[in-house]
Parts: structure tokens; C-alpha cells; sequence
């Protein structure tokens, strides 16, 4: 099963303490891992198809690029053969442009379904995998329930958004989507782990699917009410602004 | 009346377009001006007693500050006093320090009944308005909400409950403005708040102030209490409104 890991934090933050420590803890996941950021408003990303983690070493590149990426969001995934892909493009996270700004999204979970979905919107993402396909899906939602009403709020967005892609295409999702200045966690089925770097209403956040956390600190546990359609968290900086079932 | 305007951005912004017209258009609150803005972590606040707006011209200090000032969040405020004495102390934004950070907070309307309000926490050095016991009790509420809460806090409905009890305990007319520097907090019972996002004329960050018309002759969108209800609660990140809640 892949791994999905986000830091929120309310400045840059360059992420060398736990992005090694999610490799190592995600090292069964052999095929391949991603990293997105942003800088000046828009996302990046560095990707690899090698091993995160082998012969009892993080991977070198990914070990660099923990020391110098400089972001206040920062989404990785490592993924296993479900994910789909060979390719280094076929990597998570996925990048796509709307609502005036740049977005990350990286998944775990499987969603065979909607591998037939076609984008009505564009561009559209040329990696032949089902996460992508649920990228756009979401991206072509929002986009449309922005049309309807401009200043609908961008939760209500999603929200609307998730509920139609879980209603349309069934499926195991836990998700990250991130613009520059704030991250949303949705999950329906695997737990996902948060933890605040420092007490109070401290300076990080840390969010991932690795089901121990990543520290020996005491992480909350976020779990769906089997009774809803999943759990839908709103971060911006170090704060959990919102949490409640879709 | 007071007035109220703030930019919300992804990045540092100045606002040397619209905080003027926002003075010129505030003109007739006649007992002082802030603007609060944050610095890495740091709130800072500059704030007079004088007019904002003065024989046809803004106030020099607001025209230059309006220029100078950097911040992704900024609040400023222009006072029509109805509560406390018209010094500098007593114009907004005031700024307190807690939950490890600071937190920027500025009020318009009328809501005597607050006036009364004794917090436990160090109160706000040396003022007597409603507008600073209204922040004290927000600030008392929350840090209640983080120490007492068996679940996972969250910021957002922390604020929505805490508001909604003080409008319930301490009736009256409150819009507020509040930010911890990541995000930016909106709640109005009374009058409006007008939203403009991607303005052509004015600075291209999310704007929004309590003059019905805005700052400018483009779209603006007009939120305000739902029929029924006790007040909209907003947050705000970067350019977007993320959550809107009636309460």
C-alpha cells in the first residue's frame, strides 16, 4: 500500500526532520516516490521511480531534497505497484492549474472505476493512472461549482466535489490537496495520522497515512465515521481550521 | 459608525491603492485609524487618534503607511467612537499575544452590554471599550476550547462557538476582523462585508471591507447575516474564502 505525508506550516519550512523519516517508514514501498512544494506560488515537483529507501539508506536525491525544499505546504508519496505506472511521470504528486492557482494532489487507495473518466476541462493530465483521472474529476467539479457561484467557499467546493466522486466512482481515497496556502486531507477508508510540531497551537503540522505517525509522540488519529462518506480535514499553516464528514 | 478593510494574499502585499480610497471613503469616522500587519511572526500595529481624513487629503502618516507596509494579512480600521475615550490606546486594531502567537483583532459596531466582561487572562493594557473585552473574551474562549477539547481542535469551529456564545451572553452589533497571520477571520451580525478577489484597479489580492459599496466600481459581493440566524462566520486563506458558516 503507497504512503501519503503533508507538512502545513505557517512560513517556509524545509522539511530534513520528517521527510527522511516517512521514506524510512514507508520503505515497503518500493516503487518509486514524489515530492511537490511550491515557490513563488507555484508547484513543483521531483519525482523518481527507484526505491525510496534501500540497503538501509534513504534515497540520496530524496535525502538532498529534504534539506533544501522551502515551502510552507509540502506533500510526498512513495508508492507501491498499485499505484499503477511505471514511469517516473506516472509518480505522485500531480500537479494541475485552476481557480487561480497552482495544485497538488497525491493519493493512496485504489479506484479501478474511474479509470474510464474523460476531462472536460483542460489540460488534462497525460499519466495513465486512476489518481489522475481522480485529480481532474475533482479539478473539473470545482471548476464547475466555481462557475455556478464565484465565491462559493473552496471547502463547500470540495465537499460538493468529493461527495459526487464518491457517489460516481466508489472507491478507497485518502487524498492531499494542496494549494500554496492551504492543504485539504480527505480520507474513507485508511486511518491518517496528524501531529503538531510544538505544543499549543504550535508552529507545523505533519499529516500522513503511515498508521504510527512518524515520532514517538502521542498523533491523533484520524479515523471516517463508517457511517459517512469520509473525513474531510481544512489546514492552513499549523491549524486544523476545520474537520467534519463529507 | 467604525469601518473596517482588509487584504488577504498568498503572498506579501502592499496597498497603497486601496487603503486610501478606503480612508476617503471612511471619512466621516472622525476618531483615529490603524493598521496592523504582521512581520514573520510578529504582529505590529500603527495607530493614531487623529482624523483619517483631513481638509480633501488622507492623513500623511496613513498615505505613506498604506505604501510602506508589507504583509500577507493586513487590518486596518478608520473610528467613529462609541465605546471608550478617543486616544490612541483605543483605536483598533489591537493585538494580544496567545496560543503561541500573536493575534491581530479589530471590531465594528456597538455592543455595550460586553463592556462588563472581566477576563482571567491579562487584560488589554489600559482599554475600555467594547471592541477590547470583545477580543479578550474571544481570546478567553478559545484558549478554554484548546485546553478543555477531548477531540480534535479546530481552529474554525473553535471561533464559531466562541462567537456564537458571546453574541448569545453579551448581545449586540459586532463585525470583527481577526488573524493569527496564516489566516484571516471575518464575522459580521450586522451591516456587511463586501469581497472583491482579482481586482484590475485596485491591489489583485482578496479585499474585503464593511463599506457597502467597496473601494472600487468592480464586482463586489456583498455577505452578511443570514435572515434568522446569529451572524457569518468566515476564513480566510490567501485569496479565498475556505469556510463560510451561518451560526
Amino acid at each position: 500500500m503507497c504512503d501519503i505525508f503533508a507538512i502545513s506550516a505557517g512560513y517556509n519550512h524545509t522539511p530534513k526532520k520528517y521527510l527522511p523519516i516517512f521514506a524510512e517508514k514507508g520503505k515497503q514501498n518500493m516503487n518509486g516516490w514524489g515530492i511537490g512544494f511550491f515557490r513563488d506560488d507555484q508547484a513543483f515537483m521531483e519525482k523518481s521511480e527507484e526505491q525510496v529507501f534501500s540497503k538501509e539508506q534513504v534515497h540520496e536525491s530524496f535525502q538532498r531534497l529534504a534539506r533544501v525544499i522551502d515551502s510552507r505546504i509540502i506533500i510526498s508519496h512513495i508508492n507501491c505497484p498499485k499505484s499503477g505506472g511505471r514511469h517516473t511521470d506516472h509518480r505522485h504528486p500531480f500537479k494541475l492549474s485552476f481557480l487561480d492557482h497552482s495544485w497538488l494532489f497525491a493519493q493512496v487507495g485504489v479506484v479501478k472505476s474511474i479509470e474510464k473518466y474523460r476531462t472536460t476541462e483542460k489540460p488534462g493530465l497525460t499519466a495513465d493512472v486512476y489518481t489522475a483521472r481522480i485529480f481532474e474529476f475533482l479539478r473539473d467539479q470545482m471548476v464547475l461549482l466555481h462557475n455556478q457561484n464565484p465565491y462559493i467557499s473552496l471547502y463547500m467546493a470540495l465537499r460538493i466535489s468529493i461527495q459526487k466522486l464518491v457517489s460516481d466512482y466508489p472507491g478507497e481515497y485518502s487524498f492531499f490537496l494542496a494549494n500554496e496556502s492551504v492543504l485539504f486531507a480527505f480520507c474513507n477508508y485508511r486511518q491518517l495520522m496528524l501531529f503538531k510540531e510544538s505544543q499549543s497551537m504550535g508552529d507545523i503540522l505533519l499529516i500522513t497515512s503511515i498508521k504510527e505517525g512518524l515520532s514517538q509522540s502521542k498523533w491523533q488519529q484520524i479515523v471516517p465515521d463508517p457511517q459517512s462518506l469520509g473525513e474531510l480535514l481544512v489546514i492552513a499553516g499549523p491549524d486544523v481550521l476545520y474537520a467534519g464528514d463529507v | 459608525m467604525c469601518d473596517l478593510f482588509a487584504l488577504s494574499a498568498n503572498k506579501d502585499f502592499s496597498a497603497p491603492k486601496s487603503l486610501p480610497i478606503f480612508a476617503a471613503k471612511a471619512k466621516k469616522n472622525m476618531d483615529g485609524w490603524g493598521i496592523g500587519y504582521f512581520k514573520k511572526q510578529d504582529a505590529l500595529v500603527e495607530k493614531s487618534a487623529k482624523r483619517v481624513f483631513v481638509s480633501g487629503y488622507v492623513h500623511d502618516s496613513f498615505r505613506k503607511l498604506a505604501r510602506v507596509v508589507k504583509s500577507r494579512i493586513i487590518i486596518c480600521h478608520v473610528r467613529f467612537r462609541t465605546s471608550g475615550p478617543v486616544d490612541d490606546c483605543h483605536a483598533h486594531p489591537f493585538v494580544l499575544r496567545f496560543g503561541g502567537h500573536d493575534w491581530i483583532f479589530a471590531h465594528n459596531g456597538k455592543a455595550p452590554a460586553i463592556e462588563s466582561y472581566k477576563s482571567n487572562n491579562p487584560p488589554l493594557e489600559e482599554a475600555v471599550s467594547d471592541s477590547a473585552r470583545a477580543f479578550e473574551y474571544l481570546r478567553d474562549h478559545l484558549l478554554r476550547y484548546y485546553r478543555n477539547t477531548t477531540q480534535l481542535p479546530t481552529l474554525f469551529q473553535a471561533l464559531c462557538q466562541s462567537t456564537e456564545r458571546m453574541v448569545e451572553e453579551y448581545p449586540g452589533e459586532y463585525n470583527y476582523l481577526l488573524s493569527n497571520g496564516r489566516s484571516l477571520f471575518a464575522f459580521t451580525n450586522h451591516r456587511q462585508f463586501m469581497f472583491l478577489k482579482g481586482s484590475k484597479k485596485l491591489e489583485g489580492a482578496l479585499l474585503l471591507t464593511t463599506l457597502a459599496r467597496g473601494l472600487s466600481n468592480e464586482k463586489w459581493i456583498r455577505i452578511a447575516k443570514a435572515t434568522n440566524r446569529k451572524g457569518t462566520l468566515m476564513a480566510v486563506s490567501g485569496t479565498d474564502i475556505i469556510l463560510k458558516q451561518s451560526l
